[in-house]
Parts: structure tokens; C-alpha cells; sequence
């Protein structure tokens, strides 16, 4: 009898431990998963105390996940429902999760006012059949920044700050910085854009600025062997040719751009805002003088392509969704929170309203500089892989042509192929 | 009389008991735990006849069905004949996998049953010493080998091309070249094995040394007596002795090699150009990066035949019926 008891009692407790939780005292728990990225912590953290102060009854428990562990872990708790409230999400991934997103409700904002309150690139990543699954926080522009060795440009008498007018004008530069030691290897790139996201972000914006598309009219189907895309693909190889990298020793498995640039091996780095954060924090007793700028297009107008950014999204098996878009709607699209979080992690603001702020100039000086390009910049567009497309068959193969191991009729005809396989 | 016999056997009865609750004890938690094992195998089985993506809601049970279609075999078809990016990657990646397994046992092999045999031949005094010395890099993690052989491989600040340079060659982009080859086998990838290797070696050369010194000495003592020479003893007495343990070497290296994972990624992730991709890279990929779960299970099944049936192999010509 006592045995029995001492049991009962053992599972009442156990019971009591395992069961949820009403939070502390009473509070509603909101839970919120994020990837591990310092600067991006230290942008939510400040907000997440802002809301709670504002409303007491809430308690908010951030997470933070590995990025290759976060992806683990969506992929189990999604399908079993574990998953937390909100859920940080980079746009172009909802394309393949929006099935166990919950829909933005319209009294939160409406598709038309997303589309007014955001750049169309960021947004575009959250919609999916006209339906809005989260709110970005950031637009992720690896389009046309470039960091730039203003040391390297003075000790080649270069003028500085730049004054490019053309592409034509950037590769000058570049070779005239590129350095090779006696036994012939190169030990600085003039202009380091042999890395993947350069190399499909310039891809895909120069089929664009040359008037075609990688789309079909339907959006059924890729349109990769176009005279526009052999045009970009030629002007990418006449770059290496003239000297201005050598892709063999300059790629995304030896010398990353950021690494490199940041350890000097580079005078021109193609690569998004996000790279300045993460070179200052690896690579703080880099002395050289150094500043972000953008490349002129390859003709007419800067149209490029961008896949979205990380912003915010709910889960649908939240109890708590209403609190849960609040909250989103507090960090994601209040002007004055979102300055602070863009400053905090030191991304490209999603909203124009941010990105043309004053707080945002005086924080990060790189910004002013994109304005001119940002409203020409597309959402990618939901394909059935992004991530295939862009890393296994795009990069890869043009990286082949660069690395003279693959001719460009072979390198198209391959990537429009595989790419339309995805569709598969 | 009849009571002390009823006390013995109610004792007996107790202790048989008390054992039985004992082998329930240890044996239920670990039943329970293999069955957990059973339950992910038989997912991953079931798993590799669906086009199964954790993004999608799929069908009421287990995501099953709906928009995670059933698929039969078509996933085998698809790596067998197929066009598909994820195909031509599957291809690419067995046969460097192949390469990478069949390329490792002979060159360990080569490298610890001569280093071991040496050592026995050393005093004590240092004997203890080589063996921790080689042993060391067994212990360290994959990663940080990885991490220590590409700072050698750089390209510009490497000392392995510091060493080439010095001597007048041309330095070599040793990870990320996909023309440069040797044997028909990037350099890369050579790049990459001769890093395992050293990472490796030691385990297989502490298992010899232990083989070695189970050998009866008078067996070596007849041999000599009979005037065998060294190389008569090593490849008449010693050899042959060793062969079960030569069996579990050669099996569990082929297994390793065969998983091989850590090194690879963090050295090259699979370039240049798919040069250095492996099975169990494009597993990992499929699975955790494109969502690709059945695909990465139809991918996982082969690769557990693959393994299954060189093991099998080995196993039937090693074997021997003898023991001393």
C-alpha cells in the first residue's frame, strides 16, 4: 500500500513536471525561434523587452538554434507541431514550409499593405498564391555591393573613392590591383565575385539588365539558354580572362570573399551588407581602410533580383496567434523598432520608410548608397528548390566555365536543363 | 526434515526470482531503446518510397501521401537513369565514394601493419611513446584536423606549398583545382585522403600492435630455428596469424571510409565541381538543406547495401576457421 502511494505520488510529480506551462505567474509564454547570429540577437532582445514592459502579461522565451541545427529542427517540429509561436524564417524558404505557416490575418495587414509598407523583394519572399505567410525584417540584397581596400587603391595610385561609370571602368581597377607572386599564383584578387551568391546574384540581374529572363510567361518553367544569359556569362569569363581573379584559387571553398577581404588578399570583394558585420566581429585587427560601394549595372537600368530576407513568421498551431502577430507586427513593421533591430544586426532595412531614415545614414553609411538601387530590385521568385538551383547548378557550373573546365554552350545548356528538372 | 527441504526451494524460487527481475531490469530499458532505433529505421525505410519533404502538410498519417506522393521505386529508377540534378549528384557522388573507400584500405593498410610491426620491434621505453604519438590524432576531433590540414593546404600561406616553392615548383590550389588530378583522382580529393589517412591511421596501428604481441613468441622461435629469414616469418607466420584481426580492421575502416562525412565538409563541402562529393555529403544535403527526406532515404538504403555486401565480401574471403 505504501509502495503504491510512494508511485502515485512519483507520477503525480513527474506528471506536474512534464505538463505545459502557464508561464511564470500566471503570463501567457510566447515562444520564439530564431538562428544563431549574434547581431541579430542583439537586435531582438531590446524589442522582445520593449513588448513585455508594454504588456506584462506576456512573456516572451527567444531561442536561438545553429543555423544548420535551426534547419534540423523546423524540419522535425513542424511535423510533429512542436514548433514555437513565431518562427524567424528567411522569405524565400516559405515558398517550401507555407503549408505550416499560418496566413498573416488581414485585420494584422493585408497583402496590399504589406506590398505598401515593404520593398517589393523582401515581401515577395513571404507570399505564396497571393497569400501572406510572415512579415521581413530585412531586405538581403547580394546584388551589386562590392567592399572595397581603399589601402590597396591608394598603394596603386587608384583614384579613391571611385568614380566608375561603367562595368568596364570596375575591371580596370580590378587588374590593376590584382597581385601574383613569382611561381605565378595570384595572392590578391583585383575583383573577388567568384562566390556563390556573387556569382548567381550578378547571373541572374545581368540576364535582367540585358531585357530577358530566366522565367518563362507562365513561370512553369526556367529559361536559362537565352543570348542574354551567354551575354552575362561571356562578360563574367572576360573578367577572369583580363586578370582581374583567378577563380581557382579565389572561390567559395578556398579564399571566401569575406575571409579573404578581411585578411587583405582582396581589393574588390563582391558580397551583401551582411558580410561587414560578420568581417568586423572575425576579423577585428584588420588595419587596412576599407568602405562598402555599389556597381554600375551592366546596361540601362539596375534591375536585379533578390531572394527576399529573414523576417518573421507564426506557426498555426500557436494557441496564442493573436498575441504572436502582434508581436511580429511590433518588431517587423513599427518604423522605430525595426531602425533599431536593422542597426542592431546591421542589415539593409525591408521597409523604404527605414532605409531612408536618418537614424539608418548615420548608423550604417552603406545604406544611403543602395537607395538608388533598392526599388529596382525583384522578388526572385518562388522556385520549386532555390536553394538547388542557386548551389548546385547555377555556381557550380559557372564557376566550371571560369575555371575553364566547362564551355559556356555546355554550362547553359546543363544549368537549363537541371534547373528545369526541379520542377519535377 | 520436509520443511527444510520446502525453506531450500522457496530460497532457490527467490533467488531465481530476484535473477529474473534483475535480467528484466537491465534488458527492458535496452529493449526499449532498440525498439526506439527500429521505429527511425523503419521511417527511413518507409520513407524512401515517398516524395516526403518535412516543409509539406502531406496526408493524416505521418505526412504521408497527399503532397508527400507515394513513388514506389521511382527513386531508384531515378538514380539508375535518371536526368535530374539530384541524380547526376547521386552518380557523381558513389563513385567518388567508391573511390574514396577502395583508395583508403590499401593506403592505411600499407601505412599501419608495417608502422606496427616496427614498433614491436622497438624497446618498451619507446614503444609507449610512437604509439601515443600516433594514437593522438585519433582522438582529435574530425573538425579540427580538417581545420589544421586546409591552413597546410592554403593555397598562399600553406607550408605545403611553402615546401614546393622552395624546391621550384609550382604550387598547387590543392582543395579547390578541378583540373589538377593524379591517377585519374582529383587532387582534391588525394587532398582529402592523404587528411583522413593521418587522422585514421592510428586506430587500425594500436589494433595490429595488439594482434602482434598475441602471437606466441615460439612460433617466431621455430621459424628462425628452421632459418626463416625475416620476411619469410612476417609473410608465413605472421601474416596469416593475423588474419582475423585483419578482417575487423578491413571492415571497420571500409565502414568509415564508406561514412565518411565531417572531414569532407568542412575541407571542401564536396568541391571543386563535385570532385570531393560523397554519398553520405549528398545525403546530408538532401535531407537537412533541400528537405529531400525521401530521396535521402532511397540514397541511404543503397549506400547500406553498398556496405552490407562489401562486408559480406570481406568477411567470406578473411575468414578463417582456426584459432591459437
Amino acid at each position: 500500500m505504501k509502495k503504491a502511494l510512494a508511485i502515485s505520488m512519483l507520477l503525480v510529480l513527474l506528471l506536474s513536471a512534464c505538463g505545459g506551462s502557464g508561464g511564470d505567474g500566471g503570463k501567457t509564454v510566447v515562444r520564439m525561434w530564431v538562428h544563431t547570429n549574434n547581431a541579430f540577437i542583439a537586435g531582438y532582445e531590446p524589442l522582445i523587452a520593449a513588448y513585455e514592459a508594454a504588456h506584462p502579461e506576456v512573456d516572451i522565451q527567444l531561442e536561438n538554434f545553429d543555423y544548420e541545427l535551426y534547419l534540423q529542427t523546423l524540419q522535425t517540429a513542424m511535423p510533429a507541431g512542436e514548433e514555437a509561436d513565431i518562427l524567424q524564417l528567411f522569405g524565400t524558404w516559405t515558398s517550401q514550409y507555407y503549408e505550416r505557416l499560418a496566413p498573416v490575418p488581414a485585420e494584422v495587414m493585408t497583402v496590399e499593405q504589406a506590398q505598401e509598407t515593404f520593398y517589393a523583394a523582401p515581401i515577395g519572399g513571404y507570399i505564396v498564391d497571393g497569400v501572406q505567410y510572415g512579415m521581413p525584417q530585412e531586405f538581403n540584397c547580394e546584388y551589386g555591393g562590392v567592399l572595397l581596400n581603399k589601402t590597396k587603391f591608394e598603394a596603386a595610385g587608384l583614384t579613391y573613392p571611385p568614380q566608375w561609370q561603367t562595368l568596364d571602368d570596375v575591371v580596370a581597377d580590378a587588374v590593376a590591383l590584382a597581385q601574383t607572386d613569382d611561381a605565378g599564383m595570384m595572392t590578391t584578387a583585383g575583383f573577388h565575385f567568384t562566390s556563390a551568391d556573387p556569382i548567381a546574384a550578378s547571373f541572374l540581374a545581368g540576364i535582367k539588365q540585358r531585357g530577358g529572363d530566366y522565367w518563362n510567361a507562365d513561370r512553369s518553367g526556367f529559361t536559362f539558354n537565352t543570348p542574354e544569359a551567354r551575354a552575362q556569362l561571356e562578360w563574367m569569363l572576360s573578367m577572369v580572362q583580363a586578370g582581374a581573379v583567378d577563380p581557382i584559387s579565389f572561390n567559395d571553398s578556398t579564399n571566401f570573399v569575406i575571409d579573404a577581404f578581411f585578411q587583405g588578399k582582396v581589393a574588390i570583394g563582391y558580397i551583401g551588407t551582411w558580410a561587414i558585420a560578420e568581417g568586423q566581429a572575425n576579423f577585428p585587427d584588420f588595419a587596412d581602410e576599407w568602405d562598402y560601394f555599389y556597381l554600375p549595372p551592366v546596361e540601362g537600368d539596375p534591375v536585379f533580383v533578390a531572394d527576399s530576407g529573414w523576417g518573421l513568421t507564426v506557426s498555426p498551431n500557436s494557441e496564442n496567434q493573436s498575441i504572436a502577430w502582434d508581436i511580429v507586427k511590433f518588431i517587423t513593421a513599427d518604423p522605430v523598432n525595426a531602425t533599431q533591430w536593422n542597426i542592431a544586426s546591421g542589415t539593409i532595412p525591408a521597409m523604404p520608410a527605414v532605409a531612408e531614415s536618418t537614424e539608418i545614414a548615420a548608423a550604417m553609411p552603406w545604406v544611403p548608397k543602395a537607395l538608388a538601387i533598392l526599388p529596382y530590385g525583384e522578388y526572385l521568385g518562388n522556385m520549386p528548390d532555390r536553394d538547388l538551383v542557386m548551389y548546385e547548378i547555377i555556381y557550380p557550373h559557372i564557376l566550371n566555365v571560369l575555371q575553364g573546365v566547362e564551355t559556356i554552350d555546355q554550362a547553359l545548356e546543363a544549368i537549363d536543363a537541371e534547373a528545369n528538372s526541379t520542377f519535377e | 526434515m520436509n520443511v527444510l527441504r520446502k525453506k531450500g526451494s522457496k530460497a532457490r524460487g527467490g533467488l531465481a526470482l530476484a535473477k529474473g527481475r534483475f535480467v528484466l531490469g537491465v534488458t527492458l530499458p535496452l529493449l526499449v531503446y532498440e525498439s526506439i532505433g527500429v521505429f527511425v529505421l523503419a521511417w527511413a525505410f518507409i520513407l524512401m518510397f515517398f516524395d516526403y519533404s518535412p516543409g509539406r502538410v502531406g496526408g493524416p498519417i505521418l505526412g504521408l501521401g497527399g503532397s508527400n506522393p507515394f513513388v514506389g521505386i521511382d527513386h531508384f529508377i531515378e538514380m539508375v537513369k535518371g536526368t535530374s540534378v539530384e541524380a547526376s549528384l547521386f552518380r557523381i557522388s558513389l563513385k567518388n565514394t567508391l573511390i574514396f573507400a577502395f583508395a583508403i584500405l590499401p593506403l592505411n593498410l600499407a601505412i599501419t601493419l608495417p608502422l606496427a610491426y616496427l614498433l614491436e620491434q622497438i624497446g618498451d621505453r619507446f614503444k609507449a611513446m610512437y604509439r601515443t604519438i600516433y594514437f593522438l590524432p585519433v582522438l582529435t576531433s574530425s573538425v579540427g584536423v580538417a581545420l589544421i590540414w586546409m591552413s597546410m593546404y592554403d593555397p598562399q600561406a600553406g607550408w605545403i606549398n611553402a615546401i614546393v616553392r622552395f624546391f621550384g615548383g609550382t604550387p598547387v590550389t590543392w582543395l579547390s583545382d578541378p583540373r589538377a588530378g593524379f591517377l585519374g583522382i582529383s587532387v582534391a580529393m588525394w587532398a582529402v585522403m592523404l587528411a583522413y589517412l593521418w587522422q585514421d591511421y592510428g586506430y587500425n596501428m594500436v589494433i595490429f600492435i595488439a594482434a602482434l604481441q598475441a602471437i606466441p613468441q615460439e612460433l617466431k622461435d621455430a621459424a628462425m630455428i628452421d632459418g626463416a629469414s625475416s620476411w619469410k616469418a612476417f609473410t608465413k607466420i605472421t601474416l596469416p596469424l593475423i588474419r582475423p584481426t585483419m578482417l575487423f580492421v578491413c571492415v571497420m575502416t571500409m565502414l568509415s571510409s564508406f561514412q565518411v562525412f565531417d572531414i569532407i565538409q568542412v575541407m571542401t563541402n564536396g568541391d571543386p565541381g563535385n570532385r570531393t562529393q560523397v554519398l553520405m555529403l549528398d545525403i546530408y544535403k538532401n535531407a537537412f538543406r533541400y528537405q529531400n527526406l525521401g530521396w535521402a532515404a532511397a540514397e541511404s538504403f543503397i549506400l547500406f547495401l553498398i556496405v552490407m555486401g562489401v562486408t559480406i565480401f570481406q568477411m567470406r574471403v578473411l575468414r578463417t576457421d582456426w584459432e591459437y
